[in-house]
């Protein structure tokens, strides 16, 4: 493997001087499980690796004045292990209890998945359902993304040089709403998706009709996608299985996937079409739930 | 580039100069002697190079070595007694055949004290769960779980 | 006397694997060794016109840098079709064109990613039925001999006929004829393949070698270093491998090309393959085209089998062209057809060519004769399991190709499956849940694919009271250490902990033809007999020299130290005639008197006192078998009593399958196998549960995707082994018959298990959706176009 130094700067501000002296010879590294493999791989060849790991504040989970606040450097296990996130945020639960393995989800990072911005990313769908924004800081300040607007292409995305994601941003979850996330895949663990589908529903009072709702697909474009048609389709009407399946229809209608050694198109648009209303129906499911407690 | 670096293995303090730019396994196998963590993959897809950092299970083939400085590291030689006393865990592995060839066992058992640190009495399914990141090629994973599984009842008794 | 140690399910020995220490190739470091690296081609099928390793050469830390030129040709493989380094062209993308050697392994990757090669690209063929065809691109000019080639057929014309199949098939009142397609799957074991080769200085190659065939990989280095001019002999030394499945069986082209850079360099040279190389350059299991034919009569009797095969060959020659001689035995022998005819062609491809591996082609026939037992059974309106049983077969026959059949639970097996399963519940409902069958035969007293089939032991008995069995075995992970120990101490009667076993030299162990065909307990196990009763006699005629004296001594002793003891009257003549004399955990006793606590005397005492005598008469125990087990080769025409025993097995498998996304998953799993004997249960079921994950996977999960010859998935990621929270609920049922031809009875377990999965798991999946997914494996996406393309069809 290329040889290369080894940087830990301890403060943001270190981080970003770091990445100014050294420009295109720098790679950022968080947990490395996606950097450390495309430099064995020789698809990246950096001189300096900067390490986000000893920079503190990255790594805290909380709700506060109505916002999840959830750190770039958040490891997918404590997403895992923690109970807020399995109970009200439950898709991101969903993503993280089945990505990799536990050794992975101990090293990996919520913002080294969105950052390599692979279209495969499980963590994506279910913070894109989450409506979740991007905090992103530079030399130059601060500035926020909604995610969606974050990826411009496969691996692609719109960081600057010199910039640094530190944190997602999701609204405050409500008892009447739920989220939702079924990973398509091979094997129960070490799997890349085939695809990924995230649901968020937000039920009336009364659970009979959707008020609100997001579809998430990941490995259907060569970007996470909203499948903004089919969240139309379900805002305002009832909550039942008709709903769900022309929905799952609208869905499978948008998402643009493609052959690949992992899965094939015609599988990965079909199969859009059966998990939206699946996911949905578990939304549902959630929500009753958690308004018996 | 050669950098000085401190953490404590297997419960002792130790200081070395490595080559920064490699992974904990590499360092472990070759500068430390330890040649129990094994690279099945050396992509942090079969497990067989898992150690405990700071009680977590990490595949130690896709661990920038510098990022070990301060923390605690256990491989499975740390898992022997003073006198050579066989771990529980270890124990239970021959006793009921959760070791075969033994090329996965290293990481294996390593995921499992993970594991059972984390959750002394674990379901079938928790065992199965924490394993799941541990590749077995010979066992079929049953004995292994059984292994484990009896080595939790040992280890409260 | 009751057993002490065989039928006990002792635990593993290897202390070694679980606290880190066992030495796998991967730790073997010797003074002044290199690392050697591949090159490998970079198309599929192409003229070499120029390589330039100029810059590889230059490169600090570089000893040597070969290719095909600076080398003899000298040709290696089962038909000599291929060099070790490739000149002329190449004919698949792991071919190998060039070799480094360099002081560490970053360097000779470096080295290797220097070597420029200019190719001229030549039309490639990577169908096998495309590749038959006239006019197809010559994968093989010429032949090993130089003579021109006129076609890509193998000059391997497998074929098996027995009785009158046209007949049969005219008086059939049921037929039923399809095709059925495997592809590749691989071995992966967790330690990758890799060796270490060295000269000393007269020449000798020792080689550290994970290979499970150590004289046949020395016969083969033998002539190797022959063809070189190079005048020395070799030396197989096998450290503790991680896993091997059948990958391990043939001289691979890496242990050719690190002989050659250890003798350019003068130095110890290690290749070690990274797991992408694993999969691109370790041959996998051979994948086979198979149209079969099958009739029966109205009864649901068999009358006949017809299956034709083509194997894809690849391009170059190993054992995976060998393997329907294997695939003949589950052809004409898995049930009873009188009339059986098989045929395979195998191709040449410029796709990567296949090796052995577990069952050796068994689970590749198996696979269509189940499903077209069922695809019969259903034609015939019989339910599959009564099929089976109907058609099982039974003890003491001899089967049409000649396999002599001994003990045969067969139809035991198929019953314990039946009702653990709850069969008679579960099958033909279609609403989404299924059950499935698939039986299997396999050798399982060795097999005499080699003109030998045996293995000598050497045993002796020290002095301080240890055994040391000295066997030609190796082991792959099964436990053959800890088996061989209980067979040993039971057959001795010394304590396990007192056998020590000694294997993995060539120049120490005696021959071994090695661990392939599930012979290994089978073998050993006669041989550990023979030289244990050998051994035995000579111990228990000491001992009778012996013991009066000892035991005089011992009663003289204590009434020295204790006046009120009396000295017993004994009847000494008890301990004096060695054929009253037995052994038991190491100590020697009367057999007509065992509990008499006077008579009984450590062996370790006896052999002490008859080897220091003193006076030139001492004598230490040491016996040696050789054991050729009394099977056959096959003949010209495929017949002959393979193996000295056949093992049978059947696997139930119930199923759920979502209709909506094509998903199979295993509710439950019966897998009943005829073990002979069960020497230690618990590594037993080690051995199917193992398998059985093993060939789920072949099932339902594993293939290599070969696209234009390249290998696209060559890593854990997208190469799905199951994992542990991929759970299947297995019951193993152990079924002991106690065969005669066994020792303790036992037979083979080491292969059976993967055999008949795939088509249990692919008759569950039709009984639960009505789909047959006729192409391995069956993936969701098979399944599920097969859903829509019926749901059309209506």
């Amino acid at each position: 493997m290329k040889k290369f130094e080894y940087l830990k700067p301890t403060t943001l501000e270190e981080v970003f001087s770091l990445l100014e002296e050294h420009g295109e010879k720098a790679k950022l590294i968080a947990g490395g499980t996606d950097v450390v493999i495309m430099i064995k791989k020789k698809q990246l060849a950096p001189d300096y690796v900067i390490s986000l790991n000893n920079v503190a504040g990255l790594d805290n989970i909380a709700e506060t004045n109505g916002v999840l606040r959830i750190g770039s450097m958040v490891r997918h296990r404590a997403l895992e292990n923690s109970p807020l996130i399995r109970e009200k945020y439950t898709a991101l639960y969903d993503a993280t209890s089945v990505l990799g393995s536990v050794q992975i989800r101990n090293i990996a990072t919520i913002g080294g998945n969105i950052c390599t911005s692979a279209p495969s990313a499980d963590t994506a769908p279910p913070l894109l359902a989450l409506d979740a924004q991007v905090v992103i800081k530079g030399g130059s300040g601060e500035r926020v993304v909604p995610l969606t607007n974050f990826y411009l292409g496969a691996g692609k995305n719109v960081l600057a040089p010199g910039e640094v994601v530190t944190e997602f941003e999701a609204p405050k979850a409500l008892l009447s709403a739920a989220s939702a996330y079924y990973k398509l895949s091979r094997r129960a663990a070490l799997d890349l998706p085939i695809i990924g589908v995230a649901v968020y529903l937000r039920l009336s009072k009364d659970h009979s009709c959707c008020e609100d709702a997001r579809i998430a697909l990941g490995v259907c474009a060569p970007i996470p996608i909203r499948a903004l048609e089919a969240e139309t389709l379900l805002k305002g009407s009832p909550a039942d299985n008709e709903t769900f399946e022309r929905a799952g229809e609208a869905a499978a209608r948008e998402a643009k996937p493609r052959d690949s050694v992992r899965g094939a198109e015609w599988y990965r648009r079909d199969m859009v079409r059966v998990l939206v209303p699946r996911m949905a129906r578990r939304c549902v499911e959630r929500i009753k739930s958690q308004c018996k407690e | 580039m050669k950098k000085r670096i401190s953490f404590t293995l297997n419960g002792t303090l130790v200081e070395k100069e490595v080559e920064e730019s490699a992974m904990l396994l590499e360092v472990l196998r070759d500068d430390f002697e330890l040649t129990g963590a094994r690279e099945g993959c050396g992509q942090g897809e079969c497990g067989a190079c898992t150690v405990i950092i700071d009680r977590k299970a990490v595949t130690s083939c896709i661990y920038p070595v510098m990022e070990a400085e301060g923390k605690e590291v256990f491989t499975i030689e740390g898992l022997l007694g003073k006198n050579n006393e066989l771990h529980p865990l270890q124990q239970s592995f021959l006793d009921n055949a959760g070791v075969q060839c033994g090329f996965c066992t290293s990481g294996m058992i390593m995921a499992a004290k993970a594991l059972l640190q984390e959750n002394p009495h674990p379901t079938e399914e928790e065992i199965r769960h924490g394993i799941a990141g541990n590749i077995c090629r010979c066992t079929g994973y049953v004995q292994i779980v059984e292994s484990i599984k009896k080595a939790s009842e040992a280890v409260s008794k | 006397m009751e057993e002490l140690f065989v039928g006990k399910s002792f635990p593993r020995v290897d202390k070694d694997k679980v606290t880190g220490r066992a030495r796998y190739i991967n730790e073997i470091k010797l003074p002044r060794m290199l690392y050697g690296k591949i090159f490998y081609s970079e198309y599929a099928h192409a003229r070499i016109r120029r390589i330039d390793t100029s810059k590889a050469e230059k490169l600090p830390g570089v000893r040597a840098v070969l290719t095909g030129a600076s080398i003899p040709e000298v040709r290696v493989g089962f038909i000599g079709d291929q060099v070790p380094l490739k000149k002329d062209k190449v004919r698949q993308y792991r071919d190998e064109v060039a070799a480094v050697a360099a002081i560490d392994p970053d360097i000779a990757e470096e080295a290797v990613s220097l070597i420029e090669v200019e190719y001229e690209e030549l039309p490639a063929v990577f169908d096998p039925m495309e590749a038959l065809q006239d006019g197809a691109p010559l994968i093989h000019e010429f032949d090993a001999r130089g003579k021109p080639r006129r076609n890509n057929i193998l000059p391997l014309p497998w074929k098996l006929e027995t009785g009158e199949v046209d007949k049969a098939r005219a008086a059939s009142a049921y037929v039923v004829k399809d095709r059925f397609t495997t592809t590749w799957v691989h071995q992966c074991c967790m330690g990758t393949s890799g060796c270490i080769a060295e000269f000393d200085l007269n020449n000798n190659l020792i080689i550290h070698s994970q290979t499970n065939v150590p004289f046949g990989g020395k016969d083969r280095l033998d002539m190797f270093l022959a063809n070189l001019g190079i005048k020395g002999t070799t030396r197989v030394l096998t450290p503790v491998v991680g896993g091997s499945f059948g990958s391990k069986l043939d001289t691979d082209i890496y242990e050719y090309i690190a002989v050659l850079l250890a003798w350019e360099t003068k130095c110890p040279v290690k290749i070690l393959f990274s797991r992408e190389e694993e999969f691109k350059a370790c041959p996998p299991r051979q994948p086979i085209i198979a149209d079969i034919e099958q009739g029966c009569d109205k009864e649901g009797r068999l009358t006949f089998r017809n299956v034709e095969m083509i194997l894809d060959n690849g391009a170059y020659t190993s054992w995976g062209a060998t393997t329907p001689s294997v695939m003949m035995v589950p052809i004409s022998s898995l049930y009873r057809v009188p009339n059986v005819r098989y045929k395979a062609t195998c191709v040449y491809t410029n796709n990567i060519y296949c090796q052995a591996m577990r069952g050796y082609g068994n689970p590749e026939a198996t696979f269509p004769v189940e499903c077209s037992m069922d695809q019969l059974a259903e034609k015939a309106g019989i339910d599959p399991m009564e099929f089976r049983q109907i058609n099982a077969n039974v003890p003491n026959e001899t089967s049409p190709m000649g396999l002599k059949i001994t003990t045969c639970p067969l139809k035991e097996c198929l019953s314990a499956v039946k009702e653990e399963l709850h069969w008679k519940d579960k099958q033909g409902k279609r609403n989404g849940r299924g059950v499935g069958l698939g039986s299997l035969i396999h050798v399982g007293g060795g097999a005499r694919v080699y003109l030998s089939d045996g293995q000598g032991i050497i045993l002796k008995v020290d002095d301080a009271g240890n055994v040391v069995v000295i066997t030609g075995g190796t082991d792959q992970g099964q436990g053959s250490e800890t088996v061989i120990k209980q067979m040993v101490a039971e057959a001795i009667g010394f304590k396990p902990e007192n056998v020590f076993i000694v294997t993995g030299d060539t120049d120490i162990c005696p021959w071994d033809v090695g661990t392939h065909a599930s012979r290994h307990l089978f073998i050993t196990g006669h041989a550990v007999i023979a030289v244990c009763e050998d051994a035995k006699k000579k111990i228990l005629a000491l001992a009778a020299k012996i013991m009066p004296g000892e035991i005089r001594g011992i009663f003289a002793k204590q009434a020295k130290q204790d006046p009120d003891f009396t000295i017993p009257d004994l009847d000494y003549s008890v301990v004096s005639d060695p054929n009253n004399l037995d052994i038991r955990n190491g100590i020697v006793f009367p057999k007509n008197d065992p509990d008499n606590k006077h008579c009984q005397v450590p062996a370790v005492r006896i052999l002490r006192k008859a080897h220091m005598v003193g006076n030139g008469k001492g004598e230490m125990v040491m016996s040696e078998v050789f054991y050729d087990p009394p099977n056959e080769m096959l003949n010209r025409d495929g017949k002959g009593n393979l193996s000295c025993t056949y093992t049978f097995g059947a696997h139930g498998v119930e199923v759920e399958v979502d209709r909506e996304t094509g998903q199979v998953k295993i509710l439950n799993y019966i897998a009943a196998h005829d073990v002979g004997r069960a020497i230690n249960p618990m590594l037993i079921e080690g051995q199917i549960y193992g398998a059985v994950y093993m060939g789920a996977g072949y099932g339902l999960t594993e293939e290599i995707k070969v696209v234009k010859g390249k290998v696209m998935n060559p890593d854990f990621l997208d190469y799905k082994i199951l994992t542990a929270e991929d759970r299947i609920p297995i019951k193993p049922i152990i079924i002991e018959p106690y065969d005669p031809e066994g020792p303790f009875g036992a037979k083979g377990i080491g292969e059976p298990a993967c055999v008949p999965s795939a088509p249990a798991i692919a008759n569950a999946v039709y009984d639960a959706v009505g789909v047959r997914i006729k192409d391995l494996p069956i993936t969701p996406e098979k399944v599920l176009a097969a859903l829509k393309e019926k749901e059309q069809n209506k």
